[in-house]
């Protein structure tokens, strides 16, 4: 019996040490090992998925057109719009200035002429391709040289609202062709791929409610993959930043690097609300550069004010799209609007104080009309606008999950004038691997549009410190 | 932290940490009056001429050139497709708002509303630099020995003085609606300033204790020393500073919505317990059916729906721009209101309920008062002067409203406020009634419910002569 018992130990104690020293094991593995967010699957077409047959997975050239018909349409709106006085000494402190909006549509009706703005945005080629049901518009150009025995780097670089793929297109050449635009580092060279979110300009709206950042992610992952790419560098600021984020929480190992010019952490809790309390006295004690204080103080005034005064839009977009679109996508006036109305606040919060809004200060009327007209055209203010519901109603906080955090090399730039200052002491509890924080020298949030050049050299600058690693 | 047992731990130690702090900190609210805001809204420069006070007769107007103007907008309208099944969760569903559309070029008879608009006497007046527009209804007739009690009848937002027009006749001639004949009213509805046939103001800072100064120098041009004043939305903010400027003028103070926004640790504690102790914090039943679970009905609600107070706030010529452009779109905006804010579950219909409870030529009407006097932007602006301090912190806030106040209390109102949180402001409560029906617009929506409460309110404060106790 005591021989049959120790034969017994003398099986079962080596199997239950291996059996307790594997899980050990595992479980050692499985801390280090990087979570992930799922990647799913969707369908956005109307009506059911098709059971059978296979998506067509074409890539098709695609050329922006307009017609006389389009253009004598939004002349006669623009000559019948009605406007309001606005009221005495208001500036911009009421929202947009229908004395200055005046000005802007005479330019419109006059002298903008859309049909050159079409060549304009034509000059880089474009194609549509149909993923999860939609069609998807991109523009990928590629350089026209390149420099011996370098590699070219796949760069994809996403919009945000109320922009779109043409916000880009002052940098564009910056990245393809650095070395003629005198920009130093011009052994980094790269071909970009702009798409337009579904529901944003010539990308085909979701027909199925739900469509958020991550299954934006998931279908620009698709995309690159269906253009060749295995490896590739990620860019992005406002949704382009959440959308780039979560391309690299879901598939790391093919993200070289992600760059944001906004970072999304959400309120960040009871911790960073203290740790402003704190750092409005003792600034070193929780982390806070010097930079850092000079734009995030007052705190109160600068930052939970001006988030309250500057996201009625947010709010109204994030419970009902379909109402506050629906005016917009009939009045091309109320419309232009509604948008510029943001390329003033958010480039500089100085021109709430201005009576023409600061704005042909930093951009061409040309510029600012044709984003404009890519939503006029497109009629997509109102599905561009549910990405807000379909996005907020999940995350109200818009933070990022920090949870899974986000491994891949990260570069930041943070531009003064954004609208709401995140120190990379915050950031690094998400970006767990931030290779490069940059204080830009100045911009607001339309960085690639307003400070192309300094954009595109923080780009580079940090892409050659991930290709050194 | 989420099991019920912890909930309830945390409670009790909120209760007994807060109680302290509550005593501690708990003053007495301030009885003093809020005074007149003289003001002068007026273009440019004030005149050092005297205001011409004439009171001169309006009759509501329209011409073939704006009619065809409407048509060629409506016509020109760009819908976008609703997601599918989203019914009115997204906002206004478009398909619904095409139909809306068609009624209204192929149906809607603006010329014969422009005649049932022009049924009511109106008049426009200048106090304070600008025209004032009100509607003017004497009984048709007052029985041997009884006097006309005056009414000031206030709108709010996104509505009109249109909005009185089926309770009118219920309150000039209450006996021919069967009706108690005992208070007779001649009742006036003006437009605020901004709105409707009243011009906007050209000076920044119009809020809502300017229109209630506003309206009082009205009353009193009238010849009205003693007057009722009733009001919903807009209209309760701005009879209750009229109650508080001249409480020896306002007899009595009737409303159908009371919000708090002065929020205290009290109303916290109420809110966290209220569902368990109701009796502790004054709730009656139908207090917490309507309020509870508070997280859903009050908080997410007040977030989902509050998005338009918020850009209203804001950056209301910014939202109002396109909406006075396109019909259509003001249609969209308003009509989104007079379907949630008549009952919230009509979001889940694909028409939004709303001929359920209203008539399309009712509604229209209602729109195109925003459009013909394109209005819309500055209707906005007066959530901007009323918010852009903040919630709760303006003087008026802070002052209690001692006029004799009836409350009527609809179920589908948007916030549900208790007596027990109104009295704290209005404390001098003589009625508050639950009424069994009706949302946001009960003049429009239940007028018969709505003067009932009105008649007996009104009653009681002419029996006890109860203007006179304060």
């Amino acid at each position: 019996r005591s021989f049959e018992y120790s034969q017994k130990n003398a099986v079962l104690i080596p199997v239950a040490a291996l059996g307790i020293g594997g899980i050990l094991l595992y479980w050692l593995r499985s801390r280090h090992k990087i979570k992930t967010i799922e990647m799913g699957d969707g369908w956005w077409g109307s009506g059911e998925r098709p059971l059978k047959g296979k998506e067509d997975e074409s890539i098709r050239p695609f050329k922006i057109e307009t017609s006389d018909k389009e253009i004598e349409d939004l002349h006669r709106r623009l000559e019948q719009a009605r406007y309001a006085q606005p009221l005495e000494g208001a500036a911009f402190d009421y929202g947009f200035n229908s004395n200055y909006l005046q000005k802007v549509v005479a330019y419109w009706r006059n002298q903008f002429d859309w049909r050159k703005q079409v060549e304009v945005l034509n000059k880089y080629p474009h194609f549509q391709t149909t993923i999860e049901g939609i069609d998807i518009h991109f523009i990928h150009v590629k350089p026209s040289y390149v420099p011996h025995g370098r590699a070219v780097k796949p760069l994809l670089m996403v919009h945000g609202w109320p922009g779109s793929f043409y916000e880009f297109y002052k940098i564009i050449p910056l990245l393809t062709e650095p070395a003629r635009h005198g920009l130093n580092e011009a052994d980094v060279v790269f071909e970009i791929i702009c798409p337009s979110i579904p529901g944003y300009g010539f990308s085909e709206a979701p027909h199925q409610k739900g469509f958020d950042s991550i299954a934006t992610a998931r279908i620009f992952h698709k995309l690159m993959n269906r253009l060749g790419f295995k490896e590739y560098y990620l860019q992005g600021g406002d949704w382009g930043s959440r959308i780039t984020t979560n391309m690299a929480q879901m598939l790391p190992q093919s993200v070289k690097g992600l760059h944001l010019n906004l970072v999304f952490t959400g309120l960040g809790g009871l911790r960073n609300m203290l740790s402003v309390l704190v750092g409005a006295y003792v600034p070193w004690l929780v982390g806070f550069t010097r930079e850092d204080v000079r734009r995030m103080y007052p705190f109160i005034q600068k930052n939970f004010y001006q988030i309250l005064q500057e996201s009625g839009y947010l709010h109204i977009q994030a419970t009902k799209p379909d109402t506050a679109g629906c005016g917009v996508n009939d009045s091309p006036v109320g419309l232009a609007a509604y948008i510029l109305e943001k390329f003033s606040t958010w480039t500089d919060k100085s021109f709430l104080h201005k009576e023409n809004g600061g704005l042909e200060s930093k951009y061409t009327l040309d510029e600012l009309l044709t984003n404009v007209m890519i939503y006029w055209v497109t009629a997509s203010i109102v599905s561009s606008m549910r990405y807000y519901k379909e996005n907020i109603s999940k995350d109200p906080g818009l933070s990022t999950d920090a949870r899974i955090g986000v491994h891949v090399p990260t570069g930041i730039a943070a531009f003064p004038q954004e609208i709401m200052h995140t120190p990379p002491v915050w950031a690094k509890k998400i970006f767990r691997n931030i290779i490069t924080y940059s204080y830009m020298p100045r911009g607001g949030h339309f960085a690639a549009f307003e400070e192309p050049r300094l954009l595109a050299e923080d780009i580079i600058h940090f892409v050659r410190k991930v290709e050194k690693l | 932290c989420s099991s019920p047992a912890g909930i309830m731990l945390l409670e009790v130690f909120l209760v007994l940490g807060t109680v302290v702090i509550y005593f501690l900190l708990s003053r007495k609210e301030e009885a003093t009056l809020l005074p007149l805001k003289e003001g002068w809204w007026g273009k440019g420069q004030k005149p050092d001429t005297e205001e011409d006070k004439t009171i001169r007769p309006f009759k509501v107007e329209t011409t073939e050139e704006e009619l065809s103007d409407l048509f060629r907008r409506l016509d020109q309208a760009r819908f976008t497709e609703p997601l599918e099944n989203s019914r009115f969760h997204y906002g206004t569903n478009s398909k619904y708002l095409r139909k809306v559309v068609s009624y209204w070029k192929n149906q809607f008879n603006w010329k014969k509303q422009v005649e049932v608009l022009n049924k009511y006497p109106q008049f426009k007046t200048k106090i304070q630099g600008i025209d004032v527009h009100f509607v003017h209804v004497k009984p048709p007739c007052l029985p041997e020995g009884q006097s006309a009690k005056p009414l000031l009848m206030v709108h709010g937002w996104p509505g009109s003085f249109y909005e009185f027009y089926k309770i009118i006749p219920l309150l000039t001639d209450p006996a021919s609606h069967g009706l108690s004949g005992e208070h007779v009213f001649e009742v006036i509805c003006p437009s605020i300033p901004g709105y409707g046939f009243s011009e906007a103001p050209h000076k920044k800072g119009f809020d809502s204790v300017s229109a209630a100064s506003v309206f009082y120098e009205l009353m009193l041009r009238l010849g009205f020393n003693e007057f009722y004043a009733q009001g919903g939305d807009a209209g309760w903010l701005i009879c209750t500073n009229l109650a508080q400027i001249a409480p020896s003028q306002v007899k009595g103070l009737h409303l159908n919505l009371a919000l708090v926004t002065k929020m205290g640790v009290i109303h916290l504690l109420s809110v966290l317990l209220g569902r368990y102790l109701p009796g502790l914090f004054g709730f009656q039943d139908e207090d917490v059916r309507r309020m509870f679970p508070f997280l859903q009905k009050g908080l997410y609600k007040s977030l989902v729906e509050s998005g338009y107070a918020h850009i209203q706030a804001t950056k209301p010529d910014t939202v109002g721009c396109g909406l006075n452009d396109s019909p259509v779109g003001l249609a969209a905006y308003i009509l989104e209101k007079f379907s949630t804010w008549t009952d919230p579950e009509f979001r889940d219909l694909e028409d939004g309920g709303l001929e359920r409870k209203f008539s399309l030529d009712d509604l229209l009407t209602n729109i195109m008062i925003y459009w013909v006097s394109g209005c819309m932007v500055s209707s906005m602006r007066f959530y901007k002067e009323a918010l852009q301090n903040g919630l709760g912190t303006q003087k008026h806030d802070k002052l209690t409203v001692q006029v004799p106040t009836g409350i009527a209390s609809f179920p589908n109102e948007i916030m549900h406020t208790p007596q027990a949180w109104a009295q704290k402001k209005y404390i001098n409560i003589v009625s508050f009634h639950f009424m069994p029906r009706g949302g946001h617009f009960a003049a429009l929506e239940e007028p018969e419910l709505l003067a009932e409460d009105i008649l007996q309110f009104v009653g009681k404060v002419e029996k006890e002569q109860l203007w006179r106790k304060k």
